[in-house]
């Protein structure tokens, strides 16, 4: 984009301003340009207007309603005047420069100029292709509401919006990507969400200066946190507004990239990534259940297998109660092998699902069960122990809710898992220790990742633990640094 | 530093909840570190347990070995956890870094392991321990030197931010 002074502005020669537009926007060689010449009043009128993200039958009933000026007015002076007012649409705005108005057409705006006259009309007709809302797939419920994210922005904004019809509600629009210029959106509480934080995030945001960003809000997550190689989500994804809603009145923030259906919520704990909308439609004490069986079940896809090879390598740590434990054939491989071979397996199994069509998804399913597991053991390559212990491991990686989570757990699982193979219980320990160092020292813009954990905060563990029912949960987490504490009057109950 | 400074001056305003909240945390501590530490037994990781600390040593009554033993231990290590943390709070509040947590961890396995070893008679000097069990116990003391220090730190140097908000909003 060029600097602000040399903004070439409208000319009131409409010759001019055609042939600056089919110099910068190759009308005539891009197709999806189109343009039409109307001479109103015995003047020349042209509308510039993108095939394709504009709404046909808008734009012909706006055309109609020009050429009806023929037939209804005389005032040939006063046509400009007399074009705005008969532009039949809410949001219409005449625009000084030509740049912007590029801009706007290039989003699928209408851009209308009249010649002899010093600006140009800019009309939102805008109608993007997309899908209509519909329940994301990775984070279903039972019971809840069924709308998602889809790739329109505002779409997206106005689900919010929906759920929250606070005029204090935020949302502020940004254009990222020098060429993309793709659309953010900021939305905060601004009576509730933290103020500098705010302005970190717009600082980052403003100093990005890439030319553009297909990948959306992960590429835009990658500039706008420290750490690019750190294996752990710092920001939380979600496809559901009644969650994004839910995190923007505990004083979150959160960024909504267009083309992208999932929205950013900023700043994320460890915890966060817990968390999903299901225990939250349960009765208070099933969903602090579920809670705990899934923490459990996080907690086994890190530390079961690196366990459980401690066990086999080391068998005098075994209490004489426990003693059962352990294969009662070793196999033909050491078993730490083993156990990587067959995390690899369920990677590999992994990815050929994502990309296997449906249809053969079924025969995928009985290689990997049938053909793989069975076999393997037959033929003496693993004992039947490191499937089970494997499969609940992976298992443990499927429960947890966030994807991203479940990738860098199991990631340092496998580290863990050489470590101990190596250096047995020296291994093991400090290989946890290193772990939940890492953890700590981990911060998603100045946040600590492991809160309320370490640093401790008994209150906030406490609705981590627990879900604590609505009705008791009057202040919002500290780690967002509210303006506002109170969610509802303190005496209520 | 000039941070530091201002907040020399308002040493005074210092809220109690913020040393009680320490105390939980130093409560907390101590029971989980504990418990940790019984597990870390029971698989064999180290030979001694918590229990031979605060009891073992003195206390020589059947009901040491059951449950009982091991709930009062559990107590007794948090209640003591509280003057660690008390300790800390005092000492080391200001320092804003997780590492001075593991230091403090280090320092304080040293101590109990190596200096107060004699004062247990159920504890094997240091140099007769299995180097598991050293390195099991070492691990625990940083994770648990961690978990007080920081938390403790972060709540002081939070809470101060917050006040400065305050008072720089009016």
């Amino acid at each position: 984009m060029g600097e602000k002074d040399n903004k070439i502005p409208v000319s009131s020669k409409i010759a001019e301003n055609e042939s600056y537009m089919t110099k910068k926007l190759g009308l005539g060689v891009s197709y999806d340009l189109g343009f039409r010449e109307l001479i109103i009043l015995k003047r020349k009128v042209h509308v510039f207007y993108l095939t394709g993200l504009c709404d046909s039958a808008i734009v012909q009933e706006i055309i109609k309603v020009l050429i009806a000026i023929n037939d209804n007015e005389s005032n040939q002076k006063k046509l400009p005047e007399i074009i705005e007012n008969r532009l039949i649409h809410q949001q219409l705005e005449p625009t000084e420069t030509m740049d912007e108005a590029i801009d706007q057409l290039l989003s699928g705006l209408i851009v209308v100029f009249v010649n002899g006259y010093k600006y140009a009309f800019v009309v939102d007709v805008r109608n993007y292709p997309g899908r209509s809302p519909e329940e994301p797939d990775t984070e279903r419920v039972v019971r809840g509401s069924r709308d998602g994210y889809t790739e329109n922005i505002v779409e997206n904004t106005a689900l919010n919006r929906r759920r929250i019809r606070d005029a204090r509600l935020r949302h502020e629009m940004m254009k990222v990507g020098e060429r993309s210029k793709t659309d953010v959106c900021l939305s905060y509480i601004e009576d509730v969400a933290d103020k500098g934080l705010i302005q970190l995030i717009k600082n980052r945001i403003k100093e990005i200066e890439i030319d553009g960003i297909s990948m959306a809000d992960k590429a835009l997550e990658e500039f706008v946190i420290d750490r690019k190689w750190n294996p752990y989500p710092l920001v939380r994804y979600t496809e559901r507004p009644d969650v994004a809603a839910n995190h923007l009145l505990e004083g979150h923030v959160i960024i909504i990239v267009d083309t992208s259906p999932s929205a950013i919520i900023l700043p994320t704990t460890y915890f966060h990534h817990l968390q999903h909308a299901e225990e939250y439609r349960q009765t208070p004490a099933l969903g602090t259940l579920v809670r705990w069986v899934r923490f459990f079940a996080v907690f086994l896809s890190i530390y079961l297998l690196p366990f459980w090879l401690l066990l086999v390598n080391d068998p005098t740590l075994l209490p004489p109660d426990l003693s059962y434990i352990g294969p009662t054939e070793m196999g033909n491989i050491p078993v730490m092998v083993q156990i990587l071979l067959a995390s690899i397996g369920i990677e590999f199994l992994r990815m050929a699902a994502i990309h296997t069509p449906t249809p053969l998804s079924t025969a995928l399913g009985l290689i990997a069960a049938v053909l793989i597991g069975q076999i393997a053991i037959d033929v003496g390559l693993f004992i039947p122990e490191v499937i089970l212990y494997t499969s609940i491991a992976a298992t443990g990686v499927y429960v947890t809710p966030s994807h991203e989570l479940s990738v860098a757990n199991k990631a340092i699982s496998i580290c863990i898992i050489i470590l101990t193979g190596f250096f047995g219980l020296i291994g093991f320990t400090i290989g946890i220790v290193l772990h939940v160092l890492f953890l700590t020292h981990m911060r998603s813009l100045r946040t600590p990742y492991l809160w309320p954990l370490i640093p401790f905060n008994p209150s906030a563990m406490l609705h981590t633990i627990f879900r604590i029912p609505a009705p008791f949960t009057n202040s919002r987490p500290s780690i967002v640094h509210p303006k506002n504490n109170y969610r509802q009057p303190d005496k209520k109950n | 530093m000039k941070e530091e400074n201002q907040l020399e001056q308002n040493k005074r305003e210092e809220p109690l909840s913020l040393i009680a909240r320490a105390m939980i945390t130093g409560f907390t501590g101590g029971v989980i570190a504990s418990i940790a530490g019984f597990v870390m037994n029971y698989f064999n990781f180290t030979e001694i347990s918590p229990k031979s600390f605060v009891l073992k040593s003195w206390v020589r009554a059947s009901w040491v070995d059951g449950w009982l033993g091991t709930a009062i231990s559990i107590l007794i290590i948090g209640l003591l956890s509280l003057l660690i943390a008390l300790i800390y709070y005092i000492a080391l509040r200001k320092l804003y870094t997780m590492w001075m947590g593991v230091v403090f961890g280090i320092i304080l396995w040293g101590l109990i392991f190596f200096v107060l070893q004699p004062l247990f008679p159920n504890i094997p000097a240091f140099v007769d321990l299995e180097v598991n069990t050293l390195v099991s116990t070492a691990c625990l003391f940083i994770l648990y030197g961690t978990f007080i220090g920081y938390s403790i730190a972060y709540d002081y140097h939070d809470t101060k931010e917050k006040e400065q908000k305050e008072k720089e909003q009016g």
